[in-house]
């Protein structure tokens, strides 16, 4: 007997050969129409690509300090595209290299909030009862808590360093994906088709993972990359307070922080990071604002 | 029904809520001193608002070692020699006259007369006897300064007459009158201190120009007039209000806008700022102090001499001077400003030499250089206003030899600790002179003595150590220049450090400001300032 579960769902990227439109497919039809979305998607690739290929568009290193009064906070000029920093780097070669590290923690907090999150989630939701409490109130518990000042606390334990930060804005992330999925599986779980799997006597694990799981994937998606924009801008945020990057990793947050005495002297020091933060994190906003448009069933005529 | 009342209950409980809310605003406006500014204008004299980077650990001088205590307790106490205006030369205090036998081991000092404490009760011989018995009677971990300056070299003091006291000491100490200019060596009312105990450091009573109302901790500390001040009409000053406020960008708006009136730990990049603006002036700190890095000589690779030697080579000092000192520094070459008698100005500095550093690392067994952490003080200090980015820089310069620096800092009570108990690799530090002798740099900071005190980079070397102990039993000042001479020959050998600078520490002030001078001791005596309302 052949078991008939979403089975799209289990093969997303799949074109659609037959008449049948998969859902998948038609999400991106009405993402593609969302301007805004679109514009947000070119964003993110543009900042993706500076990372990928920083070494070959940076014109310098990112340390490269030169201490003499020439080279010491200059203005934008052709030779340094955003001026220099007051070690005489070039900013716009910080800037660049930046993106490696900011996309890199975004990412890399948001897949490990993900995989905890829906994880502690998936069981909460399943299995209910006392596994369902206990995993519920350590959600709750982390969410007491203001997320920034959490993750200071975090750091302030473990250690200032970029490794520590990126594992801080994991950790603070973690109950707002377990909340999401937790309750998708409450809804999912009512489904006929599990009751048709736990019928066969399906195990547990195949159930959640193969059954449960695709079909709560689409909230978590919105979700993930709305959160790479907050991830980044915490980021940013702990790097400005002395808790991320170390010296003398050109983290955009540290960048601003370092600069934030030359405000008047120097703004140039100050604006082209912050312009970098600013648009990686709309990027990701407008991106995640289309994807949830395009990805509710409710959003669909 | 019962619903009903459960809903009152919690509308009433926000309302209150509100109310306490409201309440908690207008008790925190009150008790912002700096708006006070309106009321002094009336009187003569007027307030001067300080504001300056940290609060004070303690009011009671004796048992502090940190500079920002002084700067308050210098304007409540006085010591029986005080220093001169601007440099550490010796002139009256509470004593007038002194006098010393022919082997140094008798000082006879006669007491002003007529000085009281601000409590009333009198200055005399006896109040002097009490409080150096008082620090006679502590230990080290209580009284620092007395330890390390007096210790057990003080017999006896005794109260010849009602204005005459006698120091008996058992080895000749050769700055034993610089040494009593000292503030942590104001003379305290006994009265006060058998009154408040425990509790003395938060209530000084002194014979200085001010006398204290008030300490709102990490806030600010009042002080005000003494009217009884014994020198006629000092001090010019109705009232003095140390504020704190850390961050040396924000010191520097509030004095813009004028909140505060007078601050110190200004940045070097801000003096081109401050020059322009014709409200304000800059006032220069004469330079008695060295910023270093210091190099743990306990610790991995850097107990070889000439590894420590590489990274003195490795460091270009006049471009950390130009860009974080705005050239207001002179590179250091001995542990020791040349101000200070006994400075030795034939020792040559490692000069800035990259492939020599490479050289001396291959030599040391470290072709391929090494990685350590280097320690960054996580405030600003006189000598080093920008921790962080003169790390920042050193680290790009040791890179450049293959020495790989992990930057690291705490918060900085920790950050002395540590470093004090030998656990960093490298740090930045520093040190103002206290009285302007070399004893006070040298047996200080780099004598075997003074490991788990002042030598945080644990550096011991028994000559060095005979040399200095030689120096401060001897009398005779030629001879103790010699002997500060040899001892730097030898430690800019062994490189237990690398001094970066002399800094000249700037001050900044509104105009209204004059007669204001600032002492290079870093605690500056407020009784001659006056302020234009």
């Amino acid at each position: 007997m052949e078991l008939s579960t979403n089975k799209e769902m289990q093969v997303p990227i799949e074109p659609a050969e037959e008449k049948a439109v998969s859902p998948w497919l038609e999400a991106w039809r009405s993402f593609r129409k969302n301007k805004l979305a679109v514009i947000g998607t070119f964003i993110v690739l543009f900042f993706v690509l500076l990372a990928i290929f920083a070494p070959y568009i940076a014109p310098e290193g990112i340390n490269e300090q030169k201490l003499t009064t020439s080279d010491r906070l200059q203005a934008p000029s052709s030779e340094y595209w955003f001026g220099t920093d007051d070690f005489g780097r070039d900013v716009f070669s910080r800037v660049v290299y930046g993106s490696r590290i900011s996309l890199w923690v975004g990412f890399l907090a948001v897949i490990g909030s993900i995989v905890i999150g829906c994880l502690l989630g998936i069981v909460a939701g399943y299995y209910g009862k006392w596994v369902d409490s206990v995993i519920s109130r350590f959600f709750d518990i982390l969410l007491a808590f203001p997320s920034i000042l959490l993750a200071i606390a975090i750091v302030a334990v473990l250690g200032p360093s970029l490794r520590n930060a990126l594992i801080a804005i994991a950790i603070i992330n973690i109950p707002n994906f377990g909340r999401l999925i937790r309750s998708r599986v409450l809804s999912v779980k009512q489904e006929e088709f599990i009751m048709a799997a736990k019928a066969v006597g399906m195990k547990n694990s195949r159930i959640l993972f193969h059954h449960v799981m695709p079909n709560s994937i689409a909230p978590i998606i919105v979700q993930g990359t709305l959160a790479i924009a907050t991830a980044i801008i915490e980021a940013a945020a702990l790097g400005f307070l002395g808790l991320g990057a170390e010296a003398p990793n050109p983290e955009w947050g540290k960048m601003l922080s370092d600069a934030r005495a030359f405000l008047t002297q120097a703004p140039w020091t100050l604006f082209f990071p912050g312009l970098a933060i600013v648009l990686t994190v709309l990027g990701f906003n407008l991106m995640g604002d289309g994807l949830r448009d395009a990805l509710d069933p409710r959003m669909k005529n | 029904m019962k619903q009903r009342k459960g809903i009152w209950a919690l509308v009433l409980m926000l309302l209150f809520s509100l109310a306490l809310v409201g309440c908690n605003k207008s008790a925190g406006t009150d008790e912002k001193p700096a708006d006070e500014g309106d009321t002094a204008g009336e009187t003569s004299g007027g307030q001067l608002v300080f504001g300056r980077g940290g609060d004070s650990t303690s009011l009671d001088p004796a048992v502090t070692t940190e500079g920002e205590a002084f700067k308050v307790t210098k304007n409540i106490y006085e010591t029986l020699i005080e220093f001169g205006d601007q440099d550490t030369e010796i002139h009256p205090g509470l004593a007038t006259e002194w006098d010393t036998s022919e082997d140094g081991l008798t000082h006879t000092l006669k007491l002003r007369e007529g000085v009281k404490f601000h409590d009333g009760t009198d200055f005399n011989a006896e109040a002097v006897v009490f409080n150096f018995e008082r620090w006679k009677a502590g230990n080290a971990e209580q009284f620092y300064y007395y330890n390390s300056q007096f210790g057990d070299k003080i017999d006896s003091v005794t109260a010849v007459d009602e204005y005459t006291v006698e120091f008996k000491l058992n080895t000749p100490i050769a700055p034993f009158y610089k040494n009593l200019a000292m503030s942590p060596f104001g003379i305290a009312s006994p009265a006060a201190i058998e009154e408040f105990g425990e509790d003395f450091f938060k209530n000084p009573v002194g014979t200085g120009p001010f006398k204290f109302k008030e300490w709102k901790e990490n806030d600010y500390i009042t002080i005000v007039k003494n009217e009884e001040y014994w020198q006629e009409g000092l001090p010019k000053l109705d009232e003095v209000i140390f504020r704190v406020i850390p961050e040396n960008s924000t010191r520097l708006n509030e004095l813009a806008t004028g909140a505060v009136d007078l601050i110190d730990g200004v940045n070097f990049s801000d003096k081109a700022t401050i020059d322009a603006n014709p409200d304000l002036q800059i006032f220069e700190r004469p330079s008695l102090n060295i910023g270093y890095l210091g190099l743990t000589s306990t610790r991995g690779p850097l107990k070889e001499k000439l590894v420590r030697q590489a990274l003195n080579h490795a460091v270009n000092k006049q471009e950390i001077i130009d860009a974080f000192y705005a050239g207001a520094a002179e590179p250091a070459i001995n542990p020791m400003p040349p101000v200070v008698a006994g400075y030795n100005p034939d020792v040559a500095d490692y000069e800035y030499d990259p492939e020599k550093a490479k050289e001396l690392l291959a030599e040391a067994g470290y072709p391929d250089g090494f990685e350590m952490e280097l320690w960054a003080m996580p405030v600003p200090r006189p000598y080093m206003p920008e921790g962080q980015k003169v790390a920042e820089a050193l680290q790009k310069m040791f890179e450049e030899v293959g020495v790989k620096a992990k930057i690291v800092t705490y918060e900085w009570a920790t950050y002395l600790e540590k470093a004090n108990a030998g656990e960093a690799d490298t740090f930045l530090l520093g040190w103002t002179g206290d009285n302007g002798d070399a004893d006070n740099f040298l047996y200080v900071l780099l004598d075997q003595d003074s490991i788990g005190s002042n030598n945080y980079s644990q550096y011991q070397n028994a000559e060095v150590h005979e040399l200095l102990l030689k120096a401060q039993a001897s009398s005779d000042q030629a001879e103790r220049e010699e002997l500060y001479k040899q001892a730097q020959v030898i430690i800019k050998d062994d490189a237990p450090w690398i001094p970066l600078v002399h800094s000249t520490p700037l001050l900044a002030g509104s105009a209204k400001i004059s007669n204001f001078l600032a002492h290079p001791t870093g605690s500056d005596f407020l009784a001659n300032v006056e302020i234009q309302q």
